[in-house]
């Protein structure tokens, strides 16, 4: 399969997956419209889509803070933003992302915004202490891919819609159990039945395609870098790379982990992923070994298991 | 008075398809179009750069007049290029150039360690690297243009609505864009 194929397949996928939150939205409010009553549906859907709108303008600034991502000066950190630059020219964006900063030891980036003119990149202090150039330019790549795929847009979306549905649905239930099941409208048990289940699933549902619109995204951002760049192995090298690292950022916040490049929160799942295996489709990354095979397979190379320490981009920056 | 339904249907769907296959042919074109103009804003800034290089070098070694013209002619070479493939051969042209005038400056210490020589020599090496970026996104671009105008039914009729194949833009010999087969391990 070529990568042009992947893209396609992917925005597909995620068309679909998009649709499903819409229906699985009408389906919650003509749930609650059956059950309790129609006014209330009418009046949950309003809601809910008042708040997506509410949401949406405010994302940036939720994200910036949830991340603690810091703006930086027009004039510092030039050679980073030069990386962003060319990395953005080179995926075709209209405007080069703004870059923030994380003030953070563990190696990560993510890449926020609705529009991408409005988008920016914020990396951790971290990932330019331990990258060299040419991984720090694929981890850039695989966040801008993000950008130019309309990634961040979807995730944003997704994120909202999810917390959307699950308000609803807990409100709806919350409604039924005490009181408001008298069926005025016939149909009774059953429909109450129906109507239950409904609501219990739905939150889950929409949780499970946040996380599963995420993880395959992260794979075509990984081949979209490997594009952009002409160069698979960077984007390899620089997986393993934050594989070996075991630092965790310090406020990992469980509602923008699908922001980031590597799973901020991961290590301490994985301890807890035995317990029940369909715990990996809640995931929010698939894992790293994954990915790097996928690009292995792509580029026809083999990452080693060990990188050595390479020069780090911070010394071009002065950090160090 | 079914088969008339039927026939309807089956013209308004080859119309929409015509429709929505033709805006697709238009958008990939106006992609390639407006990547060329990327390349050739970078091309552009590079080419503003060298007079005030030459400037710098001449003030420590006035009498390599030979290299100056060299990069001067190429230059304008640069700027007359009406193609993609003319100017990729005149900026390789020129880079060729640009290593012969920094193989002189090299013989002048001064020159090397003046903030000005050192900047302009920073700026270059930027553009060199969005140039390229540029390319890599050209390409890119004229590759999806060009398939779709070459495949089925489209190759029927592209000329003649006025799609023409684009040229790649390729510099130091290299090829397009590889095609990278990827496929994830799910």
């Amino acid at each position: 399969m070529t990568l042009q194929q992947q893209i396609r397949r992917n925005r597909l996928r995620s068309t679909i997956v998009v649709f499903g939150f819409v229906l699985l939205l009408g389906v919650v409010a003509g749930l609650i419209g059956a059950v309790l009553d129609l006014r209330l549906g009418v009046v949950a859907l309003l809601g809910a889509g008042l708040y997506a709108i509410f949401a949406l303008v405010n994302s940036r600034r939720m994200v910036a803070g949830m991340t603690h991502a810091q703006e930086i000066g027009p004039d510092q950190l030039r050679p980073l933003r030069r990386l962003v630059e060319n990395v953005s020219i080179a995926a075709g964006l209209p405007v080069t992302p703004d870059v923030r900063v994380v003030d953070d030891p563990a190696p990560n980036a993510f890449a926020a915004g609705v529009r991408p003119r409005t988008s920016y990149i914020g990396v951790t202090t971290g990932l330019l202490r331990v990258m060299p150039q040419r991984e720090l330019e694929a981890v850039l790549g695989h966040e801008v891919s993000h950008i130019r795929n309309r990634d961040t847009y979807l995730m944003t979306m997704a994120t909202i819609f999810a917390g959307v549905i699950a308000l609803i649905a807990d409100i709806g239930f919350r409604m039924i159990l005490y009181g408001g099941g008298r069926s005025r409208r016939g149909g009774g048990a059953l429909v109450a039945i129906l109507a239950v289940v409904g609501l219990l699933l739905a939150p889950y549902a929409a949780l499970l395609l946040r996380m599963s619109l995420s993880r395959r995204r992260e794979f075509l951002a990984d081949a979209g870098s490997a594009e952009l760049l002409d160069d698979p192995e960077a984007m390899g090298l620089a997986l393993r790379r934050l594989q070996l690292d075991t630092t965790t950022i310090a406020y990992a916040d469980a509602s923008v982990a699908h922001l980031w490049v590597e799973s901020p929160t991961s290590r301490v799942e994985s301890e807890r992923r035995g317990v029940l295996a369909l715990s990996s489709l809640f995931d929010t990354h698939p894992p790293l070994e994954q990915r790097i095979a996928a690009l292995e397979e792509s580029g026809g190379f083999h990452v080693p298991a060990e990188v050595p320490p390479d020069t780090p981009f911070a010394a071009e920056l002065g950090l160090v | 008075m079914l088969w008339l339904w039927v026939v309807l249907g089956v013209v308004v769907l080859l119309v929409v398809l015509a429709v929505v296959g033709y805006n697709r042919l238009v958008r990939l074109r106006n992609e390639a179009k407006t990547g060329w103009a990327n390349v050739d804003v970078q091309l552009e800034r590079r080419g503003d750069l060298i007079p005030n290089l030459v400037e710098a070098v001449r003030g420590y070694a006035a009498h390599e007049r030979g290299v100056f013209e060299e990069v001067t002619k190429a230059r304008s070479a640069l700027r007359e290029a009406a193609t993609p493939a003319a100017a990729g051969e005149a900026n390789d042209i020129l880079s060729a150039a640009l290593g012969r005038l920094f193989a002189v400056a090299e013989n002048y210490p001064d020159l090397k360690a003046s903030a000005n020589f050192l900047s302009l020599q920073d700026d270059l090496t930027d553009t060199e690297d969005k140039i390229s970026a540029a390319r890599r996104y050209y390409n890119s671009t004229v590759m999806h243009y060009n398939t779709g105008i070459q495949s089925l039914p489209w190759v029927l009729v592209a000329r003649p609505l006025g799609f023409r194949e684009k040229e790649f833009f390729s510099a130091e010999g290299d090829t397009a864009v590889p095609q990278v087969s990827f496929t994830p391990a799910t």
